[in-house]
């Protein structure tokens, strides 16, 4: 066991291969440090497994099982039954990219949720299947730009709308399911301990970016996070139960092209007039979002000004078991 | 064994830093406040202390390089403010409010100075002058286990900081205590002495290892005109020397102040206080006009005390000088002003120089001449004169820019280049070698905004001489210390921590350490550093 840092366990530790300032990593550390290792955390295919077992090393530090592509959420509904049967209350944890969860592995995950499985089902959205070169998915953002959505002169980008994933869950009436992204540690911590307080199945959908697909400096994924929030294309959400129980709010809106200018996927929509026609369209989408999630409304003070803010001496951590185990 | 062949294992074997070009440092830097600070003191550090309750710590941190936190908290012009990246964000940091707070609690607590060491020297040093500059040597060289002695031609310590300053703005009890801790490191005090009168410039030298002259600059610059008579003339150093010597001065109806300086304005507010009618003729130009017409020149005093005077019904007059005292016989009945084409001539000296047919007439019954102090060399001419090695200058007497907390950073400076001469070991100064961080270093949104907070100034401010400002109660100096952004120097937010994609910043007790075996050198953690500690370095 790599016990390095004194303040958190390093579920996901380092010597992995993820690419320079990967947002996948950073929230996979994130999310699996604030569960802790006492878990059981079975992983879809993509970048996150691939990164982290490669030539008979694994970063994990914790129980973790690789299934194929599309059944994360079956192997993790009979880890949960098998649990189950023997009085076990290990908690389950699934991880999948977006790959995994909008498209081959929603069936799975679709039954999971139905069957009412006590799974918590980790989505690190990064919008394209980036662990085979950049291939648009389900979640690719309309009007981007991907190796097989090549903007041209037929094209600019991926043509169709970017999956309302978390609606298509939250229609399953369950009893949690969120929205995150690695810019907000606060909100994501709240969001992942709110996810492990509750039984049944829950689901989180954390945006990541990536440095090597949206193409843009690997020193600015925190900056493009909370941009895509800022300008309301990715709403930090709370549901429980179908209904709406929680948005972060905006102080002020930030016009998408503050988010786009940052990403090479999205450099081709300037300088045509194709492009600023789409660049219209997907602020109409932010707009929307806004409208329809009141993203804009002050009814608390929680919003993406007060969740950044720093403290002296740390902003909240991560519980310390094992050091209290060792004394 | 080959990258491609490990035994199943943990990927820690694998060490992903050397995909890196380039890698981030952690560097402390040097904050503007501390960076303007004419006292050098490192305001960031204290902050700091503060804001996390040690407040004991925070003033011992502070009088390492300012000895009169009580008295630079009321009086300083605090340069340091106008440094403060906050004010980019809400407001700058209240440095000075918070300064007094830490001086006034130390009063009140009662803490003593703890010399740096045990080290008892036998040179003897001798200061003369026991104002800012003279003090602040004192106390440092004391601090270091020196035997100091102090001489003084007025009848109490303090220098400009008793004759000059007056009570509202600076109560004597507050200089007096904060002088008697310093003398109680050991310090001899010898008051009434003029070098040259009552000891000679040669003794000194033959009785002392080293001396240090910070003997001010006392000497007010007198009226050029053709007239010589002194009746209904005053100079601004004497009236405020007599006020705050506690002599009783009868003041005619109308008074009119000549300066811009800080002295005209004290002049003019004791007059007031007095009740005359005062004016000051101002020969710069008003605040906040440098770029006005060619040769706009601000005046020099403070803007704040400038507000306060005009609040309590002095008025102001700007950009005038004085062509001549109008008299009929002895008896002074006002002065002829006029305005004024240039204040200096080419090599700097004041020298006004007035437009002809722009005269007018301004009643007056008394005229208080604030327009520059000298520096008075008399009796100290060997000493001065011949380059004495183990001679310092420093203070009012040495510089230009004639502030009282320039004089204790000038005394610090004196007291390491006496030390140097004494020992023979080139003097070291606890400076910063570090860059400084502007608002561009700094990421703001991860700041929250906060109200600044403000000591209260008192509403009778015409009436008496009582300290109009009162200092920041407790709750106050604690919610300001929080507000310090820590430029430039690690406060633990676990930005680095949090945001690092490969686990290699690691969490100490106090601090952070880069695991350089596995950074890839992605940046994120300079970039989202909230106060630029973090700097990224090519590697080759």
């Amino acid at each position: 066991m790599d016990s390095r840092d004194p303040f958190r366990h390093n579920v996901l530790t380092s010597g992995h291969r993820a690419c320079s300032g990967c947002g996948e990593a950073m929230a996979a550390r994130m999310v699996t440090d604030i569960i802790g290792p006492d878990a059981i955390y079975i992983n879809a295919t993509g970048c996150l497994q691939v990164f982290t077992t490669h030539n008979q090393q694994s970063s994990w530090q914790a129980p973790w099982i690789h299934s194929v592509f599309a059944n994360a959420a079956a192997v993790a509904s009979g880890v949960e039954a098998a649990l189950r049967a023997r009085g076990d209350d290990t908690p389950v944890i699934v991880q999948a990219g977006d790959g995994g969860t909008f498209d081959i592995g929603l069936q799975c995950l679709s039954g999971m949720i139905e069957r009412g499985h006590d799974v918590l089902f980790v989505c690190y959205d990064n919008e394209a299947y980036m662990n085979t070169g950049v291939q648009r998915s389900s979640s690719t953002p309309h009007a981007v730009r991907t190796t097989t959505s090549p903007p041209g002169r037929l094209s600019e980008g991926k043509h169709h709308l970017k999956k309302d994933m978390i609606s298509i869950i939250a229609a399953h009436q369950m009893p949690y399911a969120a929205t995150a992204t690695v810019a907000y540690f606060p909100d994501l911590k709240a969001k992942v301990e709110k996810a492990m307080s509750i039984k049944g199945p829950r689901f989180l959908q954390v945006l990541s970016p990536c440095p090597l697909g949206w193409d843009h400096d690997a020193a600015q994924t925190i900056q493009v996070s909370r941009l895509a929030v800022e300008t309301g294309l990715f709403p930090l959400l709370e549901l429980e139960h179908g209904a709406v129980t929680g948005v972060m709010h905006l102080p002020q809106q930030r016009p998408v092209e503050d988010y786009f200018r940052l990403q090479g996927r999205f450099k081709h929509l300037f300088g045509s007039k194709g492009g600023i026609a789409e660049i219209r369209h997907l602020q109409a989408l932010a707009d929307a979002r806004i409208q329809r999630y009141g993203l804009l409304d002050t009814t608390t003070d929680w919003n993406t000004d007060t969740a950044s803010q720093v403290q002296r001496h740390g902003r909240g951590g991560y519980s310390l078991d094992r050091q209290e185990d060792s004394q | 064994m080959s990258r491609l062949a490990f035994e199943p294992g943990s990927s820690v074997a694998y060490h992903s830093g050397d995909w890196r070009n380039q890698r981030p440092v952690f560097h402390n830097k040097w904050p503007p406040c501390g960076q303007t600070c004419p006292s050098s003191e490192d305001i960031q550090a204290w902050l700091a202390l503060a804001s996390d309750n040690q407040w004991e710590a925070a003033w011992r941190k502070l009088t390492e390089r300012n000895p009169l936190p009580a008295v630079m908290g009321r009086i300083c012009y605090h340069p340091c403010e106008l440094g403060c990246n906050r004010k980019e964000l809400d407001s700058a940091v209240n440095i000075h409010g918070m300064e007094r707070y830490l001086g006034d609690l130390a009063l009140q607590q009662g803490w003593r100075h703890r010399p740096i060491n045990e080290q008892q020297h036998t040179q003897q040093v001798a200061v003369v002058g026991a104002g800012p500059a003279g003090l602040s040597c004192a106390y440092q060289l004391a601090m270091r286990g020196y035997p100091v002695t102090i001489f003084d031609n007025q009848s109490a310590a303090g220098g400009t900081l008793y004759s000059g300053i007056p009570d509202y703005r600076l109560a004597k009890n507050v200089l007096a205590q904060e002088i008697d801790a310093i003398l109680a490191l050991g310090i001899q005090l010898h008051l009434n002495i003029k070098i040259g009168v009552q000891r000679s410039a040669k003794s000194l030298q033959e009785e002392f290892g080293a001396i240090f002259l910070a003997v001010g600059a006392q000497r007010p610059r007198t009226y050029q005109g053709n007239d010589q008579s002194n009746h209904s003339v005053l100079t601004g150093v004497d009236f405020l020397r007599r006020i705050n010597h506690g002599e009783p001065i009868t003041l005619p109806h109308a008074v009119v102040v000549i300066g811009g300086g800080n002295t005209a304005i004290d002049a003019a507010r004791c007059a007031r206080r007095l009740g005359a009618d005062v004016t000051v003729v101002c020969p710069q130009d008003p605040h906040g006009t440098q770029h006005g017409h060619s040769g706009a020149e601000e005046m020099p005093a403070s803007f704040e005390e400038v507000l306060q005077a005009e609040a309590e019904g002095v008025h102001l007059r700007y950009r005038l000088g004085v062509r001549r005292l109008v008299r009929s016989g002895q008896h002074l009945s006002g002065l002829e002003i006029a305005r004024i084409d240039q204040i200096h001539d080419r090599q700097g000296h004041f020298k006004p120089l007035l437009f002809e047919g722009t005269e007018e007439f301004l009643p007056a019954g008394l005229v208080i001449f604030a327009s520059g102090q000298e520096v008075d060399w008399s009796g100290l001419e060997s000493l001065v004169e011949t380059h004495e090695s183990g001679v310092m200058v420093g203070g009012d007497a040495a510089g230009k820019l004639r502030f009282a907390a320039t004089a204790v950073g000038s005394g610090y400076q004196a007291a390491m280049s006496i030390i140097a001469y004494l020992t023979g070991i080139p003097p070291v100064y606890e400076q910063h070698e570090k860059a400084e961080v502007t608002y561009k270093d700094l990421n703001l949104p991860y700041y929250s905004p906060l109200v600044r907070h403000e000591g209260t100034v008192a509403a009778d401010q015409s009436h008496g001489f009582n300290e109009i400002k009162t200092g920041l109660n407790d709750v106050a100096a604690k919610d300001e210390a929080a507000r310090c952004l820590s430029c430039g120097v690690c406060f633990q937010c676990d930005n680095c921590w949090h945001f690092c994609p490969d686990a290699a910043v690691i969490k100490r007790n106090t601090d952070y350490e880069i695991d350089y075996d596995y950074c890839k050198g992605c940046g994120i953690c300079a970039q989202e550093c909230p106060c630029g500690h973090i700097d990224m370095e090519p590697v080759f």
